[in-house]
């Protein structure tokens, strides 16, 4: 167990304090291996189907009809590997494959595809069966002297190949049970890890050959990122000239008065001098919003969870704040998080009418996740003075994608992750 | 003096309202955006117009556009442009229309309530009232003109503070002269600019559109 080594943890208390986090840890980690050999799992079960098919339609080929078919299976291979290529990305790095499905066998692009389509149905899915098997195996062998004894007698009871019938058998078969469940937690974390960098390797194009996808990709965030910026330089010269100005406008204006009416009507000076107090102190307001807006001091200071804190402290509603990422990440990611979070709170509070909201954000596999979720009435959608539109370009800009899900009558959840660039 | 303002920032525009009732002058209509402030120019057909540069829907130049159009409507108008910062453009679409009772200051200037009176008067009375900031960006912008670059260095500066709307007695004291100089400088500035000696005051507004015009193209 990757326990914390003595010298690390000179009190007693300091060794049981560490054990709690990483127990967790590990069972978070167990169960994120098992979602990600699970969806692997149905991803090879396709591929079988696909495969079967796919050998169909070249036995047809001897015969000659098949040829007319190919493009169509080829489609299919193509779909079936975006959709991994989607999953895969939803667990690290974006999966760059063609964007167009290929036609014929002398693309390289298909002959790569068709080389993963056989290795996920045959290799893929023994690998991935055998990691989803590790926790049945356990729970069913664990739980084994509790439902033994209720068994008919007579039948056929055996969990392995040998026959139990005595008490020493049932403790033997729940021993196995808790060597699987170790099994499970030690093994499956690395079983979906290269089970993933299997599948990348044959997904990704070559190496150092299509690189026009990744720089189209990018010149286009890049573009958008420059959208955002400007957008947002344009929103704080607004804020400045249009609100903080005005009121310092307004205040030499009350306070021009005030001196022309010292003379003439001095009861009225006072009268004029508190107006033009209450407007330097609005523009002192203004000022301040706007700096926050540009980025929030405590996000320097206080890092993301300090800031998010901050943020659901201040919120109408209810919310609670669960951050869990060990490292600072770079700060206009962490910026553009915070401003998320923001916006989302934001519309939480003006849209939603929830009555709790919930602030997630973990670091996985080099990409930032943060999720706002509400009890609210749903139904939200992008534009319509939302402010998502503004947020999905800040989030593209980072190489990040944007999903909002919010079904009428709720809940709504809007997730972004964020590429750390580590 | 009947007075129609148009501000869309409601503090700003109670002040600068309750500033010139202080003083005594008749603000008759007060407008939140450009439409408010075409109707209400419409309706009271006052001697003057405040405007402001940035207003509804867009924040732009909704302001320079609405004066504009106030003055096609109306064209013995006088209108008093005030603005967030100084933009040429704006200034020169102001201009293009005349520079007869126009001004176009910078917000900030309502401030020295004596010199805004001043000028919101001189304005009124069919002068121009050009801010300090918008005349030193032309200067340094301006393109040659054959009578004004007869000029001398003098000559030019008296220009362009009577662009900026002094009378001659403020001119001298600006430059410490005496008055009788400034008259001098200025029939000499008549004289190459080939004015001939009709009203003293159109000729005065004639010259100050040549040099703005001057610094425009």
């Amino acid at each position: 167990m990757p326990l914390a080594p003595p010298s690390l943890a000179p009190a007693p208390a300091g060794a049981s304090r560490g054990l709690r986090p990483a127990a967790v840890r590990a069972g978070r980690d167990t169960l994120n291996a098992l979602e990600q050999l699970g969806g692997g799992l149905g991803t090879a079960l396709l591929a079988l189907a696909l495969l079967l098919w796919v050998l169909v339609v070249t036995l047809a080929c001897l015969v000659g009809v098949g040829v007319l078919l190919v493009p169509g299976a080829l489609r299919l291979v193509h779909g079936l590997a975006d959709r991994e290529r989607a999953r895969l990305g939803r667990w690290g790095p974006d999966v760059l494959g063609p964007d167009a499905a290929p036609t014929s066998l002398r693309d390289p692009a298909a002959r790569r595809e068709l080389t993963w389509l056989a290795g996920a149905a045959t290799g893929g899915l023994a690998w991935t069966f055998a990691g989803v098997a590790l926790p049945v195996y356990a729970v069913r062998d664990l739980t084994f002297p509790l439902w033994w004894p209720l068994l008919p007698p007579g039948e056929d009871s055996r969990p392995w190949w040998w026959s139990v019938d005595t008490w020493t058998g049932v403790a033997a078969v729940a021993l196995l049970g808790l060597g699987w469940a170790a099994l499970t937690v030690g093994a499956t974390p690395g079983m979906a890890r290269l089970h993933a960098r299997a599948a990348r390797r044959l997904l990704s194009p070559p190496p150092g050959t299509d690189l026009s996808l990744r720089v189209a990709e990018l010149t286009a965030t890049r573009a958008a990122a420059l959208d955002a910026h400007v957008a947002e330089l344009r929103r704080i010269e607004r804020s400045l000239h249009d609100g903080t100005q005005n009121r310092l406008v307004t205040t030499t204006v009350l306070l021009g008065a005030a001196r022309r009416s010292l003379a003439r009507d001095p009861a009225a000076t006072d009268e004029l001098l508190e107006r033009a107090q209450d407007a330097a102190e609005q523009a002192l307001a203004e000022l301040r919003s706007v700096a926050r807006g540009i980025l929030p001091p405590v996000l320097v200071d206080r890092g993301l969870a300090g800031a998010l804190s901050g943020l659901a402290a201040s919120s109408p509603v209810p919310c609670t704040v669960d951050v869990d990422v060990p490292v600072r990440c770079p700060a206009s990611v962490e910026a553009t998080a915070w401003f998320v979070a923001a916006e989302a709170m934001t519309n939480v509070a003006r849209h939603s009418g929830a009555t709790a909201a919930r602030v997630t954000v973990r670091l996985r596999a080099g990409r930032l996740h943060l999720a706002v979720t509400d009890d609210g009435r749903g139904g939200a959608v992008e534009g319509g003075g939302s402010g998502l539109t503004g947020v999905r370009r800040r989030v593209q800009a980072h190489d990040g994608e944007l999903t909002l899900t919010s079904p009428p009558g709720g809940p709504t959840t809007l997730e972004v992750a964020l590429s750390c660039g580590s | 003096m009947r007075i129609v303002i148009a501000e869309d920032d409601a503090l700003l525009r109670e002040g600068l309202a309750l500033l010139l009732r202080a003083e005594s002058l008749d603000v008759v209509a007060t407008a939140d955006g450009p439409d408010g402030f075409l109707a209400a120019v419409d309706e009271h057909r006052p001697d003057v117009a405040i405007v402001d540069v940035r207003m509804p829907p867009t924040h732009t130049d909704e302001g320079v556009r609405a004066a504009v159009e106030a003055r096609r409507r109306q064209p013995e108008l006088a209108v008093l442009v005030l603005s967030a910062y100084v933009e040429q453009a704006f200034a020169t679409e102001l201009l293009a229309g005349g520079a007869r009772g126009l001004g176009y200051l910078l917000k900030e200037r309502v401030g020295r309530v004596e010199e805004f009176l001043g000028a919101l008067h001189r304005v009124a009375g069919g002068g121009t009232a050009i801010d300090p900031e918008v005349v030193a960006q032309l200067l340094t912008r301006s393109r040659p003109d054959a009578g004004l670059d007869r000029l001398s260095a003098r000559e030019r500066e008296v220009l362009a503070l009577m662009a900026e709307g002094l009378g001659n007695a403020a001119i001298a004291a600006r430059l410490v002269v005496t008055d009788g100089a400034v008259h001098k400088h200025i029939r000499s500035i008549f004289a190459k600019l080939d004015l001939p000696p009709t009203d003293a005051a159109d000729r005065r507004v004639t010259a100050v559109l040549r040099y703005l015009d001057a610094v425009r193209r």
